[in-house]
């Protein structure tokens, strides 16, 4: 068959023949649209899934609208191979948010199928891209227990590693540990330190390289064909990285108030960690070994001037190195001062452990520390300020900072915007309704992490990899937190977030796994995660490119680079298919095989404008497919009524709305527009991390256009929506709907 | 291990606990105490409490042993094992203060030699260890008068009416106390039980 | 083992939580078949039952609906409801299972109309709410399940109400003669994904979940704050419908307890935060009280603490509550003391929230595959390790949610390396 025929099946199960003329509308289909029309009374069912298949087979068609339930469900029964599905939501949408048989809701359905028609007509099967994977190996930075779990897990998948530490000996922070805290049952005991036999499995394996003494320079391309810069000058291909680079500890020079520098028997818990290996602790003033040691919990984190986070390990290492001490001396006098005791898990059991072994915690805030050892502080327990005199040695027990860069290069100034700029944990609740005042958190925690970039990014958008504002690698951090803003890299252990070294290699084998996926992937020419198999990807018209770089700057995932003409390059395989740069595009020119300005457009179009006397008003309601669209599909499950003159057009991401969509849709007489997105800012919720933001900087400026067009602004609006709010959003459109018929109509009606 | 706890030159010298961690009935699990407060909040006499369980066990780890032999807390407690049955940590409360109390009387801190309760005890042991029971006119006497001569007569004299009340009912004999049989087995049990406790002193906990 | 023998290169995932969907499509999207079986009629576990994640209150429901979304454009992925675990022989690349389904009465015919729902009379406690809300015996187990399919309590199964439900279905969906089944499964590798379920308040008798109605558990509090929950999301007192303005959370509800669950259930405190902001979201003039033994917000969510620290009308009391009894006007009074101040309280208050924590699933069952279990019957790698087994998420120990799915990824990889990796 040559060219396109595409097939409109229309359903009239679920009620959706007893609420609409069928055959009414099928002629909007045939007629209006000249294309071949089937009925049946229940399209999933096996009868009318074989209808489908049969024409599919026969070749009377290739593309197929079914005009029936949501895209949300019987996606499997509705599936035919790579063919192309539009489905025209007739059921949640129209017949169950609207009464049965009224003129209104018969006109909603003819432009669900209007919609469907056209939209079936501006999208053909995406070709994927034809980029080849030049390589499947994956390149793992940092060589510590992380790294070296990465690369093994990547082998033992079957992959070839390269794996590269800055030090000349793998191993990393756990290089000269004592002994581990336990993570296997009875959870009580110390466990021996057992990162040799790790490194010799890397040095061992076949699959992997090992460079030691070595960093990464440079870094360009994309998933499946990365180009590595080694410091040497050495070059090499890989598929996809994996970051590993761990932490460091923070500086204690910055702890004099816990008295670091005072005395030299106040150490930090990395000191101690390297006289235990050592042999054991001793005083550094006169080498005797300790005969009663206080802990100090929290030496830097939680606290606002230092870090602000929970290292969430060192209260285990405190125990750890609390039972060494009781192990080397069961009559060292050893204390805890902790303000809160943090073992979470069955961590718990090895707090009891060290009780039993007698050390003594106190719930307290360190007031002091002398030069002589005494430490005052005060026991929130007792309610009185104690002096704890007769100390040999105090122990800082300092926290984490991640290596998301390299403190031992110059911070470059390019991309400093990069390390300024982004998603703070520390933001205030903002929660609708919310009534909290201005609570007194700082703005943003600490500085701006500085160092060099570890992998040194040749893209666009910066040599960084994207971090939140506390320095850790930024990643969708409750559901997806392997999904990072630079598709193809994975960051694990705690680069990503505090966690121990059990922790840190069971991360490594999630992120391995990420890595050997998106090689999968870039394979296959298909996206991964969120739109996962998607083999669209945006295609740019050269012709029509003013190189103005929006799609540049905008995308979220930093996919599109320059090219020395300053034209945009896009880097599929980097791509998440979001559909931003779309949205941004001024001249429509960028667009996928199966999505576009001009589909959404012209779908816009497609929908019949009643004459202003009419008195039915049209308003668009752009939506967010993952929140905004489901949300009002449970509306619908939960027969909600909504005003029928609202015409919904789900979209990828609101980051994909072009404004053209907007002021196309107000020219053809639609009295209003509505977009419904994701939350934005620090607590988003956007998928894309950045689409909904970006859709909404770009509606702060739609007020000029429609001023222009002698429009109204408040005919264009943005609302937040989750997928929660199957309660409160029809509610929502129903006020915008009054709102809108209270400004009158569209004067560009009938134009 | 010296029979008499040692004192705490500062606080958080762990002599003192140590000491009571490795003496006292039920000592070794206060370790694990986590200081949640359950104890305390359970303890249907805690309003009466110098301090509560929880902030006992709070100052022993301190070394605040003159205070913690002092404080009513080991006298005003029940046995209602509220406390012991709700602890997350299982640390047996009630035998703790049980134990420290003795303690407290037998190195002869005033507050609990002068207690009621150690008074009472006294009384309560005379009386038992002579008859073999309680008898209820020696075991209130000897206690009212162990706070001196005019104390036991006023206090004498108080209960005079409640006394004169029991004996009409027949809950109090007149004459002389009655004594039980098998007084030579009776000795062998405190004999037993007082070279138990010498045992104790000593340092071990053993039965 | 050796090469000869046939290798199944298939991934079988047990549990549909939010770690078996996300170890069922990691593997897939890498390339692997995977078959994903679900106890219950539909997918999500108990993440479907929360309201909102901390630390970004955002909805579960999102993150689900992107991962049905992979589910529905990946024909790798093979979703089973109703369907458990029986037997299991054979060894890494070779097993054997038998999977077991319970009946759901509803076939793969519906369309999720609504009719059957329409014709059922009888109420019946709603498992989806924790039983706070009653349902219909024909139901959808919630508006955002996946697989959108209805389900028939068996309770009504052989009245005369089930064949009225037969007959108002039109596309023949209801088998009313539906049975267990069993059927088998060739797989090369497994991952143990089988969550968790709230340790039972009945256990703890102090504080008389069972018997005053105004003191929930937090699994319950969820529900409660739900816009789909049993009170379309007003959080009011259970006892009478009136706002619960002045509110108890009270942590280590079981956990961090010798005579209930020993460790720490790690999430706990910050669910605690995050109902404290329900509340404080609902009521200008509402007052949380957080009692706490200690806040165990790690890393990050050290930030969510700090939120909700410097507001004004959320206290945070140092202290395990000894007792939770009934006042004179029936509102649950708290008892105990404060440990810093030292204060005896016993306060009112409007609800209790019980901060319950989190057993195995499988606590006290010995699990059909190959794995070692530690005395809290969480899954731990066998002596020697089966390399074809894996554990993912709660069933593995006491996980947040980004644990969770951190720990499922790294279970898929484990599974892929046992089908597809060089013998070892």
């Amino acid at each position: 068959m040559e060219g396109k025929q595409t097939g409109v099946y229309l359903c009239s199960g679920c009620g959706i023949g007893e609420a609409l003329d069928m055959d009414a509308l099928a002629e909007v289909a045939s007629k209006e649209f000249k294309l071949p029309v089937k009925q049946s009374e229940c399209l999933c069912g096996d009868a009318g899934v074989k209808t489908i298949s049969d024409d599919l087979e026969n070749g009377e068609v290739n593309q197929v609208v079914v005009g029936a339930c949501s895209p949300r469900v019987m996606a499997d029964r509705f599936r035919f191979g790579s063919t192309q599905v539009v489905r025209a939501n007739l059921r949640e949408q129209v017949v169950w948010m609207q009464p049965a048989g009224e003129e209104d809701t018969q006109m909603l359905a003819a432009d669900n199928i209007r919609m469907a028609a056209t939209q079936s007509g501006k999208i053909a099967p995406p070709t994927p891209h034809e980029e080849s994977v030049e390589s499947s190996r994956v390149l793992v930075v940092g060589g510590g227990p992380a790294g070296l779990a990465a690369a093994r897990e990547a082998s033992g998948a079957g992959h070839e590693v390269l794996l590269v530490d800055k030090a000349d000996q793998l191993g990393g922070n756990a290089r000269g540990r004592t002994a581990l805290t336990p993570h296997k049952p009875p959870y009580r005991g110390l466990q021996e330190n057992d990162i040799e036999s790790d490194v010799q499995a890397v040095e061992n394996d076949n699959r992997i390289t090992v460079k030691t003494g070595t960093t990464v320079t440079e870094t360009s391309g994309m998933p499946g064909q990365y180009s590595v810069t080694l410091s040497g000058g050495a070059q090499e291909k890989v598929g996809a990285i994996v970051v590993a680079t761990g932490w460091r500890a923070y500086d204690p020079s910055n702890l004099g108030h816990l008295g670091y520098g005072a005395s030299p028997d106040v150490v930090t818990n990395v000191e101690l960690e390297g006289m235990l290996s050592e042999g054991g602790a001793r005083r550094r003033s006169d080498g005797n070994a300790p005969k009663s040691v206080a802990f100090i919990q929290c030496a830097g984190q939680r606290d606002h001037n230092h870090l602000p986070y929970c290292s969430s390990v060192c209260c285990a290492v405190t125990l750890k190195q609390a039972l060494q001490l009781k192990k080397a001396d069961p009559e060292t006098m050893v204390y805890v001062v902790y303000d809160e005791m943090r073992t979470p898990g069955t961590a718990e059991e090895f707090y009891r452990e060290a009780q039993e072994q007698g050390v003594i915690f106190i719930k307290g805030s360190v007031k002091n520390v002398g030069s002589d050892l005494q430490v005052t502080v005060d026991d929130h327990l007792l309610g009185e300020e104690v002096p704890m005199s007769g100390l040999d040695m105090v122990v800082l027990a300092t926290g984490m900072v991640p290596n998301s860069t390299d403190p031992d290069q110059e911070t470059p100034e390019y991309g400093a915007e990069q390390l300024d700029n982004d998603i703070n944990p520390e933001s205030p609740i903002k929660v609708a309704g919310y009534n909290n005042g201005e609570p007194e958190v700082p703005e943003r925690p600490g500085t701006a992490p500085s160092g060099g970039p570890i992998l040194n990014l040749q893209y666009r958008q910066g040599p960084h990899l994207p971090m939140l504002a506390d320095g850790f690698a930024d990643s969708h951090y409750i559901c997806f937190p392997y999904e990072t803003r630079r598709t193809g890299i994975y960051t694990c252990g705690p680069v990503r977030r505090p966690m121990d070294m059990a922790e840190a290699r069971e991360d490594a084998a999630g992120a391995a796994l990420k890595a050997v996926q998106a090689i999968h992937n870039a394979s296959e020419g298909a996206a991964v995660h969120p739109r996962s198999g998607d083999l669209s990807f945006p295609r740019i018209g050269y012709s029509a490119c003013t190189r103005c770089r929006r799609c540049t700057v905008e995308c979220p995932f930093g996919a599109i680079d320059e090219d020395d003409q300053d034209y945009p390059l896009v880097n599929p395989t980097r791509c998440r298919r979001c559909g931003t740069c779309m949205g941004a595009c001024p001249v429509r020119t960028i667009s996928f095989d199966n999505y576009s300005v001009d589909m959404l457009s012209s779908m816009i179009k497609s929908v019949e404008i009643p004459d202003e006397f009419d008195e039915k008003p049209r308003i668009l309601v752009m939506a967010c497919e993952n929140d905004a669209y489901p949300a009002l599909d449970m509306a619908g499950i939960n027969r909600a009524g909504l005003s029928p003159y609202v015409r919904i057009v789900p979209v990828r991401c609101l980051g994909s709305v072009s404004l053209l969509c907007i002021s196309d849709a107000l020219s053809v007489g639609y009295d209003g527009a509505l977009l419904l997105g994701c939350k934005s800012g620090d607590d988003y919720q956007c998928h894309f991390v950045k689409g909904s933001a970006m859709a909404e900087e770009r509606l702060s400026k739609v007020g000029e256009t429609l001023k222009s067009m002698m429009l109204e602004a408040e005919r264009v609006v943005q609302a937040e929506a989750s997928i929660a709010d199957s309660g409160r959003l029809p509610q929502v459109i129903n006020d915008f709907v009054k709102e809108i018929d209270d400004l009158g109509p569209n004067p560009f009606k009938g134009f | 291990m010296t029979t008499t706890s040692p004192q705490a030159t500062r606080k958080y010298d762990l002599g003192f606990a140590r000491w009571v961690y490795e003496n006292v009935d039920g000592g070794d699990r206060l370790a694990l105490c986590m200081q949640c407060g359950t104890c305390s909040g359970s303890c249907p006499v805690g309003t009466q409490m110098d301090y509560g369980p929880r902030k006992l066990f709070m100052m022993i780890r301190a070394g605040m042993k003159d205070a913690v032999l002092s404080s009513n807390t080991l006298w005003n407690c029940v046995s209602c094992y509220n406390c012991v049955v709700r602890c997350p940590r299982q640390v047996p409360v009630t035998y703790i203060l049980h134990d420290l109390a003795v303690v407290a009387v037998r190195e002869g801190y005033k507050e609990a030699v002068e207690s009621d309760n150690a008074r009472f005890s006294a009384a309560f042991n005379f009386s038992a260890e002579r008859y073999g029971r309680t008898d209820e006119r020696i075991v209130t006497g000897k206690f009212y008068f162990s706070e001196g001569l005019s104390a036991g007569f006023k206090k004498g004299m108080d209960n005079m009416k409640i006394a004169w009340n029991m004996v009409k009912t027949k809950r109090m004999p007149l004459g002389l106390p009655h004594k039980i049989k098998g007084k030579g087995e009776l000795k062998t049990i405190l004999d037993k039980a007082r070279e138990i406790e010498e045992r104790h002193k000593g340092g071990g906990k053993g039965n | 083992m050796s090469d000869q023998q046939p290798r199944s290169q298939t991934i079988l995932v047990v549990g549909g939580g939010i770690s078996g969907v996300t170890a069922a499509l990691e593997a897939a999207e890498a390339g692997y078949e995977t078959v994903l079986l679900e106890a219950g009629p539909s997918l999500g576990g108990r993440v479907a039952q929360l309201n909102r994640y901390f630390p970004k209150l955002c909805h579960p429901t999102c993150g689900l609906e992107i991962n049905y979304q992979r589910i529905r454009k990946n024909p790798r992925v093979k979703v089973f409801t109703m369907a458990q675990v029986d037997g299991v022989s054979g060894e890494r690349g070779n097993y054997s299972v038998t999977v077991k389904t319970s009946p759901r009465y509803v076939n793969a015919n519906c369309t999720a109309c609504g009719a059957c729902a329409e014709a059922s009379e009888t109420k019946v406690a709603d498992p989806f709410d924790y039983g706070l809300g009653e349902t219909t015996a024909a139901h959808l187990p919630h508006e955002m399940a996946f697989p959108m399919r209805y389900v028939i309590d068996p309770s009504v199964i052989g009245t005369p109400e089930a064949q009225k439900i037969k007959d108002a279905c039109k596309y023949d969906a209801i088998d009313l003669e539906e049975t267990e089944q069993t059927f088998d499964l060739q797989v090369g590798a497994i991952v143990w994904a089988t969550g968790w379920r709230p340790y039972d308040p009945a256990n703890l008798t102090n504080y008389n979940h069972a018997s005053l109605p105004d003191v929930v558990n937090n699994v319950e509090m969820e529900r409660l704050a739900a816009h789909d929950g049993p009170t379309g999301g007003r959080i009011t007192r259970p006892s009478d419908g009136t706002e619960a303005k002045r509110v108890a959370m009270i942590q280590c509800a079981g956990s961090r307890d010798l005579n209930h669950l020993p460790y720490c259930s790690r999430i706990c405190c910050l669910a605690s935060m995050k109902h404290a902001a329900y509340v404080r979201e609902q009521y200008a003039d509402a007052q949380v009280d957080i009692y706490y033994i200690d806040i165990r917000a790690h890393d990050k969510l050290e930030a969510f603490y700090n939120k909700l620290k410097v507001d004004p009308q959320v206290s945070w009391i140092k202290s395990k509550p000894s007792a939770i009894e009934a006042g004179p006007d029936g509102r649950p009074v708290v008892k105990g003391e404060n440990t810093i101040t030292r204060e005896i309280y016993a306060a009112p208050y409007d609800l209790v929230v019980l901060a319950t924590g989190m057993e195995p699933s499988v606590a006290g069952e010995h699990l059909p595959v190959n794995t070692g279990q530690d005395e809290y019957s969480f899954v731990v790698p066998a002596q020697p390790a089966e390399e074809g087994v894996a554990a993912a998420g709660v069933a593995s120990g006491p996980l947040d949610v980004s644990m969770s799915t951190q720990s499922a990824t790294a279970a898929a990889l484990k599974a892929i390396q046992a089908v597809a990796g060089p013998a070892r």
